[in-house]
């Protein structure tokens, strides 16, 4: 019988984090990788119960795939988002909204550039499969943009709409990029510079389209010309096991198929792989044993470490060029900052 | 008070708000606890550390990625030096940076990260290092003149870098906002023999504008006022005395002081009838803030670009 969490009322959490604060800023320098930061210093009292994955009992694999039990500040975060993305719709103005697939989800938003013939980013945005829409990321679009980039970003189904099937949702993803491979000349894209970046659960997204089997669609294995993939899941086995299949409704088939990690034969999109010490520990994992397997491939992939950044945190920093997402998506792109 | 008023304190702060009065009233509807809790970051910014542990990664890759700055001496005392890190363009803007800390931490060095935005945008990036309040025995007055002359020094001494001292900019956060304030409000004729708009604009965030709170509050445990120092260095007793628009920024997750001293230092200008423009960012804590000027697409760096004409079409 194992235990269940308790529901954490907002004012703990906020406790918590003041005391992690204090810890994980003593030790954010000391370590890379740094040991996963909780937002508390003494751990609430737990029992451990029998290991379900690694060294995990139940609980303790629930919250490492429970954002909200890591980072004390989610909904200011959120908060901010919503701001920046006002702000930035405001100066960039509407984005050009075409369909891509059959569905009334199946849109993407493309905030086009000046500069002609001009490399494309395509953003998959995350929210835990669950939540987020592509509006409300208009924030990340600004940098690009300015850096003479068009920026895409496609809305698809999510996982409840989907009646807990993951492949609805990675089916329109690919269908979203092939679209924006053949029809990048309509808008100025140039279709030989695609580059993709997911954060999340769009980078498990992410993940699952740069191990597409695009020859069986006729489309180039190299249709991608590089992906940041940010703070992602790329095995699904773990995931499976947490409390998130309380509403994903996981088959043999979807945990391999969609387990990235499992298919790097059909990788052909150079890497760079993002996160933050300050994520719980199976994310940190997550992109970390990635990236082992993918350099183990003798793929090309780059791992970059966010020192104190929490999950949410790591996405705001591909808002700016200067920051830990941003820097590498403007690298990858050769975009000047 | 409405439920999401109420649930959006409890996630942001982990303090007083909600705890009966201890005692009398000590400054506007604050008592002593209260206000003592105003004037100390801890307590509203859960994350000080973290966002400080950042910075200091931050700004060692910057000083890798720029290369190690120039620096020259601007006083006479070892600490009266500042770093400049040079953009390619010649007689370029200059930014100079006052770094917070309490007026008692806080180095040029590790504030490094915040000047690749000006060097990359074609400004140089000034940062500079002063002594503090501990080592000056609680004297602000000594903390002032260093900045102001250190200020001064670049006006005489720009071009030196490649620097136009016609276009030369302030940005200072937290005590270094206090202390942007007293530099904006100088006295520059009289004190140094210049002329009273050395200065094009300066952006003032999170700082303290007037010091009588500052002098009730447990800061004065280590900061000694004066009457001379509290009139002297309260940038809202001199606005005669500025000659340039002003940025003036805060957060909504600062403390309440923190908020208001910007705010009612907003209201003064514009009942003076000084340019300025108030900033205020929406879910930002005393701390996040300043991340924000290192990023152009951020609040405070594309401030501060703009001002500088610097901002990208």
């Amino acid at each position: 019988m194992t235990k269940q969490p308790q529901p954490r009322r907002p004012l703990e959490l906020s406790r918590r984090a003041l005391f992690a604060g204090a810890a994980a800023g003593a030790v954010a320098l000391a370590a890379e990788p740094a040991a996963a930061q909780r937002c508390a210093g003494p751990p609430p009292p737990h029992t451990k119960g029998p290991l379900v994955w690694r060294d995990l009992d139940k609980e303790e694999l629930d919250d490492a795939y429970d954002q909200s039990v890591y980072a004390f500040n989610q909904s200011n975060i959120a908060e901010r988002r919503r701001a920046s993305s006002a702000l930035a719709l405001s100066i960039l103005g509407q984005p050009e909204r075409v369909a891509y697939g059959p569905t009334a989800i199946e849109k993407l938003d493309i905030y086009r550039t000046k500069r002609a013939n001009a490399p494309v980013a395509i953003f998959i945005h995350g929210g835990s499969w669950r939540n987020g829409r592509a509006s409300d990321n208009t924030y990340l679009a600004e940098p690009f943009v300015k850096a003479g980039a068009h920026y895409v970003m496609p809305d698809f189904i999510n996982v409840l709409d989907a009646g807990g099937d993951l492949f609805p949702m990675v089916e329109q993803v690919r269908r979203a990029v092939a679209w924006v491979f053949r029809n990048a000349e309509s808008f100025g894209g140039n279709p030989n510079a695609l580059f993709l970046a997911g954060h999340s659960s769009g980078g498990h997204l992410g993940g699952c389209i740069v191990t597409t089997d695009w020859a069986a669609q006729g489309l180039p294995l190299d249709i991608l010309k590089g992906a940041l993939l940010g703070s992602g899941m790329y095995d699904l086995k773990a995931v499976r096991l947490s409390k998130r299949n309380q509403y994903i409704n996981f088959t043999d088939a979807m945990e391999e198929e969609l387990s990235a990690q499992r298919h790097l034969d059909r990788l052909h999109t150079p890497l760079i792989l993002t996160h933050g010490t300050l994520e719980t520990p199976e994310f940190q994992r997550q992109t970390r044993e990635f990236y082992a397997a993918v350099k183990a491939a003798g793929k090309p992939v780059e791992l970059r470490v966010g020192q104190g950044y929490n999950h949410f945190e790591t996405q705001e920093t591909l808002a700016n060029p200067y920051g830990l997402m941003g820097r590498a998506a403007f690298e990858q792109m050769k975009l000047l900052a | 008070m409405t439920m999401t008023d109420t649930a959006l304190s409890a996630e942001r702060l982990a303090v007083p708000a909600a705890q009966p009065k201890q005692g009398p009233r000590v400054w506007l509807d604050l008592d002593q606890a209260e206000l003592d809790a105003a004037y100390d970051q801890s307590k509203y910014a859960p994350n000080q550390a973290l966002v400080q542990a950042r910075r200091l990664v931050l700004s060692q890759r910057a000083r890798a990625a720029l290369g190690e700055p120039q620096r020259f001496a601007y006083g006479s005392s070892e600490i009266e030096a500042l770093d400049v890190y040079r953009t390619r363009q010649a007689n370029a803007p200059v930014s100079v940076f006052i770094h917070g800390g309490a007026w008692r931490n806080g180095r040029a060095a590790d504030f490094a990260y915040l000047a690749e935005i000006f060097v990359h945008a074609g400004a140089h990036s000034v940062i500079l290092d002063f002594t503090n309040i501990d080592a000056v025995h609680g004297d602000l007055m000594i903390m002032a003149r260093q900045v102001r002359s250190a200020v001064a020094w670049v006006y005489k001494n720009a071009a030196r870098f490649g620097g136009d001292p016609n276009r030369l900019y302030v940005c200072g956060h937290s005590s270094g906002g206090h202390l942007a304030g007293t530099v904006v409000s100088a006295d520059w004729r009289k004190d140094f023999g210049l002329p009273g708009d050395i200065l094009r604009g300066a952006l003032l965030c999170s700082g303290m504008y007037d010091l009588k709170p500052v002098r009730l509050s447990a800061r004065s445990n280590y900061v000694k006022f004066t009457d001379e120092i509290e009139h002297e260095l309260s940038a809202l007793r001199h606005l005669d005395r500025i000659a340039c628009p002003l940025l003036v920024a805060y957060g909504t997750c600062e403390t309440p002081e923190f908020q208001r001293q910007a705010r009612d230092f907003a209201a003064a200008l514009k009942a003076a009838g000084k340019p300025h423009e108030l900033l205020v960012g929406e879910a930002y804590n005393h701390f996040e803030m300043l991340e924000t000027l290192a990023n152009p697409y951020g609040l405070l760096g594309r401030a501060v670009l703009a001002q500088m004409g610097l901002s990208r079409a």
